[in-house]
């Protein structure tokens, strides 16, 4: 079966609930507005940016650090290093709880990777976000509630899958991101209207299926 | 909910029937593993050959995976089979007219109810206990009963031979030894009630034990002194794997002679009977004699 | 006390709690030979229905063998801990059975409970059990002891090489312990039933196993199992080697003496192993039983084989041994007929074991004429596996050629564990891994060949 999910693992999920300030300048947050971080750790990433914008959308929280590893999740430092690392800050745990259950949702119901081929070994990406939070969206440089087709695959899947999913929908590239990315996959944001980013995100998905499934053109 | 799953869901479908996968490599022919076969006479490693000179154990077998080769599950299966017949076999009810030996019997009916009701196979039935009484010399030093227990076919394969050898042993050192009797459907405790009923010094029953793989034909031998109705098992002294690899009946009867005589010395039986003076002749008995070496017996072979 | 229940309008009247823990059991052909078992399914229900509603308390002042008439059933009274005693006595045993099962009660609270429990506490539980309820609390005791090596830790499943010969040539056994050992069995034990009963044969074989652990540096214990008395005096006067003491329970006065024991006989074996055993201990000694050993020499005063079978644990836990197990299905049909009777007996034994705080392991095995296949028996090896069971036994195919039946083989350790993820205890597995024999979870280079043991 193509296209089957491969559902994210949630390595670790921690809560500090008064952090020292040096920890919350040094990872990113405001200590005179933050007090409480959220930390989690995951095996795939960019289910992970979508999961962490998904907790701005439902509690009054930040995402103040959110960085990929070098060369993926098969190569942590430990054990729950993963793929990521994400960290949510806000005034109190309370808001820190609120924003981690919606982060865990996501991952759990929503954002995965699906196997483009039978064996699960060409990942794809093609996640579509019908209105963005605000971490998101101020990455793209765009306003908070666009939808977004955010796309990601291996390199050459990704170089032709994108070209198909620009011709194929009313979109524009917000952003661009060509390999090697920290865990060589190459990604892309289009935006548009909801509906010319699904098209966008099923071009690109089907396009890199083909791709995967015959890489010579023969 | 989720918009990228129901995309996704729509597009699988859409490309399940393009059969986007180059079909599948064709499986290679497997190749015949290298054969493993219970060890004949001459194809063994080093090992079983050392070990077949000492033990019937099956070592040196190797292994696949952590499990059997095929040839040894055979001859495993083959064994058990051999077993579980030697169990189902009964005595013949002429066995003990045809050796000359005074039947008896337990008050067991049938061989069901001898498996499962040992207190029924302790005791004489009526009928017995007068032929008992009737047809037995009293008062010897030595009441010897051959009897089934769990091998029929291990009392009638050496059970005679055991009984004369035992009997000659006894008498070599001046023991009298009472009218030879033999028992269906008997466990060990059923010596009791006979030398109770005989008055004998010195019960000894030898009887047929619980089958093992490939061995349905090994007696044990129970003795009791001053056998009576109540005895328990440390009040007894027993010899097991009486059979032609193990301790064969003639160096048996030998040893189970001088365990008599030692009961009837020390008068007393079981736990309390000291064998420390003994261990010389017991040990010659039990395991200095020269045995031949030792040989499992391959018992599945196939015509091709 | 009133013992009684109705089931659809049917009242069922018990005359003492031992008629009750009777015909609770589930059927086994002893209990029906010793004419004590419920007379149909629905009288055993109205058994554990008036079970359940006992409380500990009254299960203490109520033993199967009166005070008056058994050692055993006095040494349980006097050597009970009242403080733990105390912490339970007021739950009927259905209470007691959910606490068991309760996700919250984990192997340490058991632990802290069970010098407080006397074995009839633990028949009773056992027999408003399920098989999987036996596996689920039994998995649950942590039970750790220590000899040479470490037994009883989590995630380890342990063996006993078992390399008996039906004339004790000392060669022969020999050759048997270097393959099970090359099977990486016998982290328990090496543990010979001898075919003659001497001092000096029990010597001769214990010098001879010595001599190749040492020489090897192979972490384990050795044990010949001859009578007790036999093993004293081969240790005071012939002074031989000897890790571990054995001696077969009963589980009444009456068994032990047809056993020709005693606890004063025991107490003085137990304390020659201390002074004279060639372990570092503490725990130095080695304890059989199996249901239906009391019935067998007539000394089971109408109690049934389950509890009489507890009752051996709570003898055997005075001497914090380092091995205790059963045989389960040695005994023959007459006590369990076949196999549904020997796999239910091994879990409750398992169990009941653990619940007293004893390391619990199991002979698997049946003779050949009981009613049970060889399937049924690998089955019953996997159970207790995943049922936390200490150890097994291992022999070449499983086959003892002295005792003649099958029982756990060379081959099934090794697969059990890898099925179950389970490893040998942890100094044994580090020899293992050293001389190649495992490759971690793994089999070695050297798996299965005997000749990386030295002789």
């Amino acid at each position: 079966m193509i296209l089957e999910p491969i559902p994210p693992r949630i390595l670790s999920v921690r809560r500090i609930p008064n952090a020292d300030p040096a920890v919350l300048a040094a990872y990113g947050a405001d200590p005179t507005r933050h007090r409480s971080l959220g930390l989690i750790t995951v095996d795939q990433d960019d289910p992970t940016y979508v999961a962490l914008d998904e907790a701005t959308k439902h509690a009054p929280v930040d995402v103040v650090f959110a960085r990929s590893f070098y060369a993926g999740a098969a190569h942590g430092s430990g054990p729950i290093s993963g793929e990521i690392l994400g960290v949510l800050a806000a005034s109190d745990p309370d808001e820190i709880d609120e924003g981690l259950a919606a982060l865990i949702r996501c991952l759990e119901h929503d954002a995965c990777f699906y196997g483009a081929d039978e064996s699960k070994k060409t990942p794809v990406f093609p996640h579509v976000i019908a209105s963005l939070g605000h971490y998101l969206s101020a990455q793209a440089g765009v306003a908070p509630g666009t939808s977004m087709a955010y796309l990601v695959a291996p390199p050459m899947e990704g170089a032709i899958a994108l070209d198909a999913a620009l011709k194929a929908a009313d979109v524009r590239a917000a952003k661009i991101f060509p390999p090697p990315t920290e865990t060589n996959f190459t990604a892309a944001w289009l935006v548009g209207s909801l509906v010319d980013c699904q098209a966008a995100a099923e071009a690109y998905c089907e396009t890199v299926v083909r791709v995967a499934a015959n890489p010579r053109e023969r | 909910m989720s918009h990228t799953r129901t995309l996704v869901e729509a597009l699988r479908k859409r490309l399940g029937g393009a059969a986007p996968l180059p079909p599948p490599a064709p499986t290679p022919r497997i190749p015949e593993p290298p054969v493993r076969v219970f060890p004949r006479r001459n194809e063994k490693t080093a090992y079983a050959k050392e070990a077949a000179t000492h033990t019937t154990a099956l070592l040196g077998i190797g292994h696949v995976g952590t499990r059997y080769a095929t040839d040894v599950v055979l001859q495993f299966q083959a064994e058990l089979a051999v077993a579980h017949g030697a169990v189902a076999h009964e005595l013949a009810p002429d066995f003990a007219a045809r050796n000359a030996l005074l039947p008896l019997e337990s008050r067991v009916a049938d061989h069901r109810q001898f498996l499962l009701r040992p207190d029924l196979g302790r005791r004489l039935s009526d009928e017995s206990v007068h032929r008992l009484r009737a047809g037995a010399t009293k008062s010897p030093d030595v009441q010897p009963i051959l009897a089934d227990g769990l091998s029929a076919v291990a009392c009638e394969g050496s059970g005679m031979a055991l009984l004369h050898a035992f009997t000659r042993a006894c008498e070599r050192r001046g023991l009298t030894v009472g009218t030879p009797v033999c028992a269906r459907y008997a466990r060990v405790w059923l010596e009791d009630e006979i030398g109770e009923i005989v008055g004998a010094k010195v019960a000894a029953i030898l009887l047929g034990e619980r089958p093992g793989l490939g061995t349905g034909d090994g007696l044990s031998a129970y003795l009791v002194y001053e056998p009576k109705l109540g005895k328990t098992d440390g009040d007894r002294n027993m010899m097991s794997n009486i059979h032609a690899r193990g301790t064969p009946p003639e160096v048996a009867g030998d040893r189970l002679a001088v365990l008599a005589k030692a009961m009837v010395d020390q008068r007393t039986s079981g736990v309390s009977l000291d064998l420390s003076g003994l261990v010389a002749e017991l040990g010659e008995a039990a395991s200095r004699a020269p045995r031949a070496p030792q040989e499992r017996v391959r018992l599945v072979e196939v015509d091709r | 006390m009133r013992l009684r229940a109705t089931i659809r309008n049917v009242g069922y009247e018990f005359g003492s709690l031992r008629e009750v823990f009777a015909k609770a059991n589930p059927p086994k052909s002893g209990d029906q030979l010793a004419g004590i078992a419920a007379r149909d399914p629905v009288e055993r229900v109205a058994a554990r229905a008036v079970l359940a509603n006992v409380t500990l308390e009254q299960i203490r002042n109520n033993p199967v063998i009166p005070y008056e008439v058994d050692e055993l059933t006095r040494l349980f009274e006097h050597s009970l801990d009242e403080a733990a005693y105390s912490a339970v006595k007021h739950l009927t045993v259905g209470q007691f059975r959910e606490w068991l099962l309760d996700s919250k009660t984990d192997g340490h609270r058991i632990r802290s409970v069970s010098p407080g429990l006397t074995p009839e506490m633990a028949a009773a539980v056992c027999k408003l059990m399920t098989n999987l309820d036996l596996m689920t609390a039994g998995a649950k005791c942590l039970v750790v002891v220590r000899a040479n090596n470490t037994l009883g830790l989590p995630g380890r499943l342990s063996s006993r090489v078992q390399p008996n010969h039906p004339t004790d040539d000392v060669a022969g056994i020999l050759l048997s312990t270097r393959e099970g050992l090359s099977y990486g069995c016998g982290d328990a034990v090496i543990g010979v039933n001898p075919a003659t009963d001497t001092a000096e044969s029990t010597a001769e074989i214990l010098t001879a196993i010595d001599a190749v652990l040492k020489k090897n540096g192979c972490p384990t214990q050795h044990c010949v199992l001859s009578h007790v008395t036999v093993q004293m005096r081969a240790l005071s006067e012939l002074r031989c080697p000897m890790d571990l003491m054995f001696q077969s329970l009963s589980g009444s006065e009456a068994g032990n003496k047809a056993f020709g024991i005693s606890v004063g006989l025991i107490d003085e074996a137990a304390d020659m192993m201390k002074r004279l055993g060639s372990t570092r201990g503490p725990n130095r000694m080695y304890f059989e039983t199996g249901q239906g050993s009391a019935l067998s020499s007539a000394a089971h005063h109408g109690a049934d084989q389950v509890t009489l079978e507890a009752r051996c644990y709570g003898f055997a836990r005075r001497y914090d041994p380092f091995l205790v197990n059963t045989v389960v299905g040695f005994i023959g049909p007459e006590y369990l007929e076949d196999g549904p009777q020997i796999t239910r007996a091994g879990l409750e034994d398992h169990f009941m074991g653990k619940l007293l705080g004893i390391p619990m392991g199991c002979d698997a095995c049946f003779t050949y004429h009981a009613r049970m296949s060889q399937d049924e028996l690998e089955g019953l090896k996997v159970l207790l596996g995943a049922a936390g069971c200490t150890y097994l036994m291992s022999l070449p195919v499983g086959d003892d050629l002295m005792l003649n039946y099958p029982s756990t083989s060379f081959h099934d350790i090794p697969s059990v564990r890898r099925l179950l993820g389970k490893r040998p205890a942890p100094e044994f597995d580090a020899w293992l891994n050293e001389l190649g024999i495992l490759d971690g979870d793994q089999p070695g280079e050297r798996f299965g060949d005997p000749r990386v043991i030295r002789p």
